[in-house]
């Protein structure tokens, strides 16, 4: 049973690799051509050798001819699964920014802290270091040394008063 | 003559020496440190700097780049795990040497190969770049155009990628150079009504982003990796035989080096794979590579470190990055209001020299640093990852913010760190990326200059000879590798048809 469990996983992902990344960039292209047509025109006299939307449009077209290339030819070795821990990180990641909106110290801590647990740390002394001990150092080094406002949230408020 | 001693008198400030000893410390400790190399390290750094004058921090970012490069030996000797890409063939004969209780001499020899390396790509760092420079001098658009896509098609070769999607990668980031208002016309280009996008999207977050936050989801992938270290007793440096033995290797590595170095694009680990190759073609024991030779050693260090000062000729005589670190030293000089490129040895002299000065004193000094302390950093490869990356987090996160002192970029760091991680995954490198994003203003603006100046005849740049030499070294750059391999693998198919 094992082998045919392996070749159903490596088909799929191969679909994905040699097909589906090369239309997604396709399809980027076109999104992003059909934004260009959108771009203002300026009259002759002005436009200094090349409408506004002539050089992205190069390129846009070098990208498109380079992707249906890519769907005849790539050859690259399909990637193995993504494990479980990437995932998470990933969602920590979104978290942070949703959290860094209401207080961006907070965002960092609580991702510091959250991803040192998920990548394994167990010991209190290093979660602490990173998830309080580093982010208000560097918020008080910033603020201090270099003089970098950080915008005001739920903590942050506690210090510009 | 003027300006080679001015450079050389900037060094005596006694704050840009302490900052030099320090970037080269904490360029030795990056190199060392799991995961983080050259590049991510001058990117991470590169938010910090901005508030320095230009000398003190551009200098310390060419002192990352050169220690973390050399740096990357030790973990590739003592654990054999490469600190940085350009020291994976040093992994080749240093663990080997390591195995039989010679880690010492084994870096040793790294740290001495480096050393001598960097010192003579940085002298011939500070003769070509001004003759480039005056070479390129009379440049109209259209060459510097030819010359920017030529340095462009180079970014095919990057990585050991499909060279294709390498430079799907590269034109990816031209087009995202295109956001925000064109400086020719003054039109909005995909902006979506938002004003933080008017300026276009900012280098230093996507560099934050696609060198240091997608390699933190690199890492996520990593964690199972065990890293087991060699003991090491002393550092022995090498003895009379072992230099009787190695110089010539050093020698012809650090030529190989830094005539890498300076094509655009072909960083430190192109170099140290072919210095590697010549120096066991040309050795008398190659037998011993591969399981504890010193030419072996020689020949990758003195190239990767060559190419250190190799890849800033380009860099800074051209406006071209001669190696992805290159490239954020180049997003660097922007930021801080310089331009590189000819001018840059008439207008800004004293700080080009200065530039090299302070080159040829981090590669002296982190010989120093490399040896005393390669006990010490050896050590430092163990920081558990778990505590590493989330600090690197926070200080990437908030290097983005600092700059500009806006939200939008830590979004745009963080969005970037995504993007790259799956680019990475699927095989297209982030270097390519990056260096289109920073090229690619540049290559508009002259396209449309040279339209201007042509009468928008585009064709006629193929009448000007060094436009069109530039552009047949662009076909040759692109379709040179795979035609070359096809007549190899007939000749091989016939040979073997013939037997």
């Amino acid at each position: 049973m094992q082998p045919f469990v392996d070749v159903s996983k490596h088909t799929s992902n191969r679909t994905v690799f040699r097909y589906l990344i090369p239309l997604g960039i396709i399809a980027f292209c076109v999104l992003a051509y059909f934004l260009s047509t959108q771009f203002d025109r300026v009259p002759p006299i002005l436009k200094r050798g090349m409408q506004p939307s002539d050089f992205p449009q190069l390129i846009i077209g070098l990208i498109i001819i380079l992707s249906v290339w890519l769907i005849f030819r790539d050859n690259d070795k399909t990637p193995k699964r993504m494990t479980k821990v990437v995932h998470l990180t990933m969602g920590l990641l979104v978290g942070f920014l949703i959290i860094a909106d209401i207080d961006l110290f907070l965002g960092l801590g609580l991702f510091a802290t959250m991803l040192t647990i998920l990548w394994g740390e167990r010991r209190a002394w290093a979660i602490i270091l990173v998830g309080l001990f580093v982010p208000f150092s560097v918020f008080f080094l910033f603020d201090s040394i270099f003089e970098v406002r950080f915008p005001r949230g739920l903590l942050t408020n506690i210090w510009y008063g | 003559m003027d300006a080679l001693l001015n450079g050389l008198f900037a060094l005596a400030d006694p704050y840009l020496l302490m900052l030099l000893f320090a970037a080269t410390l904490g360029g030795v400790l990056v190199g060392a440190l799991p995961g983080l190399n050259a590049t991510t390290g001058v990117a991470l750094l590169l938010p910090f700097t901005i508030t320095m004058e230009p000398i003190p921090a551009i200098a310390i970012l060419t002192a990352i780049y050169c220690a973390a490069t050399f740096a990357g030996a030790i973990t590739a000797i003592l654990i054999n795990t490469p600190g940085t890409s350009a020291s994976a063939t040093t992994c080749l004969d240093g663990y080997p040497l390591a195995q039989r209780g010679e880690a010492g001499r084994a870096l040793g020899m790294a740290a001495v190969s480096s050393t001598i390396g960097g010192i003579i790509s940085v002298v011939c760092l500070m003769a070509a770049a001004p003759l480039l420079a005056r070479a390129a001098y009379n440049f109209a658009p259209p060459e510097y155009f030819a010359l920017t896509v030529f340095g462009l098609s180079m970014l095919a070769t990057i990585g050991d990628g499909s060279p294709v999607k390498n430079i799907i990668s590269g034109a990816f980031g031209i087009l995202v150079a295109t956001v925000g208002i064109d400086l020719l016309t003054s039109v909005e280009r995909f902006t979506f009504g938002l004003n933080e996008l008017s300026e276009g999207i900012p280098f230093v977050p996507v560099m934050i982003g696609v060198f240091g936050i997608s390699e933190l989801l690199v890492q996520a992938d990593n964690l199972h990796v065990e890293r087991k270290q060699v003991v090491m007793k002393s550092i022995r440096l090498p003895n009379m035989n072992d230099y009787r033995k190695v110089w010539k290797t050093i020698l012809r590595s650090s030529g190989i080096g830094t005539f890498i170095g300076i094509l655009p694009a072909e960083g430190a680990t192109v170099a140290s794979m072919i210095g590697y190759n010549e120096a066991k073609r040309w050795s008398k024991t190659p037998e011993e590579f591969g399981h504890g030779s010193l030419e072996g050693i020689a020949g990758s260090e003195a190239a990767n470190n060559s190419a250190t000062g190799g890849a800033m000729v380009p860099t800074l005589a051209l406006g071209i990055p001669g190696s992805p670190t290159a490239a954020v030293i180049l997003a660097g000089l922007m930021v801080h209001g310089l331009r590189p490129g000819p001018t840059m040895f008439t207008d800004q002299a004293d700080f080009a020299y200065a530039i090299f000065w302070s080159m040829l004193l981090v590669n002296i000094l982190f010989f120093f640093i490399g040896l005393w302390g390669a006990k010490i950093f050896a050590r430092v490869t163990f920081v558990p990852i778990q505590i590493l990356w989330p600090i690197v987090f926070i200080f990437s996160i908030v290097g983005a913010y600092a700059l500009e002192q806006s939200m939008m970029d830590v979004w745009i760091a963080v969005g970037s760190g995504i993007l790259g991680f799956y680019m990475r995954r699927y095989g297209f490198s982030v270097v390519p990326m990056a260096i289109g994003l920073i090229l690619g203003g540049m290559l508009e603006t002259r396209l449309g200059q040279s339209m201007v100046m042509l009468d928008e005849k585009w064709w006629l740049m193929l009448n000007r000879p060094l436009s069109l030499f530039f552009f047949v070294l662009t076909i040759l750059a692109l379709f040179g590798p795979p035609v070359w391999d096809r007549i190899i693998k007939y000749r091989f198919k016939r040979k073997v048809a013939g037997k």
